[in-house]
Parts: structure tokens; sequence; C-alpha cells
């Protein structure tokens, strides 16, 4: 078969670059272990409020873990729980949330926390909070009418 | 005197059709963007917490 040496360049460059992008996916799912925020834990979204940690929400120092801190979020129409946290600046935080009711988003603008809570599900997220600031809390999964003024709040201090 | 003759001859130039330097071009151009954008992207994400 004949073929182009221009279609042979721009052949080898797009598998390559496939290549590439499949490789980072491969390392960060299989070697870094990152998955999605709701992945395989479950509970039920009837009796969030006596089902360990959302029975206490918040923040709380945890020992023996990849991480330091558990902060705890609750999402409901149309509010957070709790509205307002403090994380000490440098930690190793595991978000954790859920819903009692339908579905919210858990946007902290301008960082790379953003999941789905859906009821019956828990969703989790790990970071490094090494930024101090106020960030935002937003629910950007469109949640009835009081949809917009559903907000909360983190304030990463030294 | 009336010329009767066919001389007058067209010259056409072909082009050669297999050329494919602009289509060359015009993936680079859409690859190069899909790369850049996608680095960019990548680059917030480990900047990022």
């Amino acid at each position: 078969m004949h073929m182009h040496k221009f279609e042979k360049v721009w052949l080898i460059f797009g598998v390559a670059a496939l290549l590439v992008f499949l490789t980072v996916l491969g390392v960060s799912a299989f070697y870094l272990g990152n998955q999605p925020p709701s992945c395989l834990a479950t509970i039920d979204p009837e009796k969030v409020d006596t089902t360990a940690p959302f029975n206490e929400p918040g923040l709380k120092k945890v020992e023996g873990k990849d991480w330091d801190y558990e902060l705890v979020f609750v999402a409901q129409a149309f509010a957070y729980t709790p509205g307002e946290v403090e994380v000490p600046l440098g930690a190793k935080v595991k978000v954790i949330a859920t819903t009692k009711d339908v579905i919210h988003g858990f946007e902290v603008a301008g960082t790379n926390i953003n999941m789905m809570v859906e009821p019956g599900y828990i969703s989790e997220h790990v970071t490094v909070f090494d930024k101090p600031g106020e960030y935002l809390i937003l629910c950007n999964e469109y949640c009835g009418t009081g949809h917009h003024m559903m907000t909360s709040k983190i304030k990463v201090v030294e | 005197m009336a010329q009767t003759q066919l001389k007058n001859k067209t010259h056409t130039e072909v082009e050669d059709g297999s050329s494919l330097k602009g289509t060359l071009a015009s993936v680079f151009f859409v690859g190069i963007f899909i790369v850049l954008t996608w680095v960019g992207v990548y680059f917030l994400y480990l900047d990022r917490f």
C-alpha cells in the first residue's frame, strides 16, 4: 500500500500523543491510586445522621491513616453542614461528603475538589491544603429552588 | 492570409494534486493546539490543591 510520507508523519504523531495521554491516565489510576470521588462506598441516605462519620460533621484529627484529618460534610437542600470550617495550612485532609436528599454538587471554587454527592453514596477526595485563604464551597448540581443559595466555606489558616 | 492552423497553444499549469503540504500544516495546527491545551489543563491540575 502506498502511503504519502506526510501521512506517516501525522499518523505517528497521533498515535504517539494517544500513547502519552493513556500512559499518564494509567499511571494516575494504577500507580498513584487516583479514583473517582464516589468509588463503591455506600450509605443509607435515611440514616445519615446516625451513621459515622456523618453523625459528627466537621474537621476531625485522625491517627494511623495516610491523611491527618477527615473533613466531613453533609449536604441537604439547601445547605452544607458545617456551614464554615477552618483547616490548618499544610494539613493532608480527606474530604468526605454525602447527601440526605437529592443529588448535590460539592465544588471548592478554585481547587481540584469538585465532586457530585449522590444519595446513597459517599464521595471522597484526599488533598493537601497548601495555600492559605478562604475557599467557597458551591453546589453545582441543580437541586431545587434554593440551589443558588447553597454554599459553605473553608478557611485555610496558619 | 487566413491562418487555419491550430497553433495557438494553451498552456495550462497543472498543480501537483498529490501535494499534502497544506494538509500537513492543518493537521499539526490542530494537533499542537490539542497538546498545548491538554498540557495547560494538566499543569493547572497539578498546581491547585
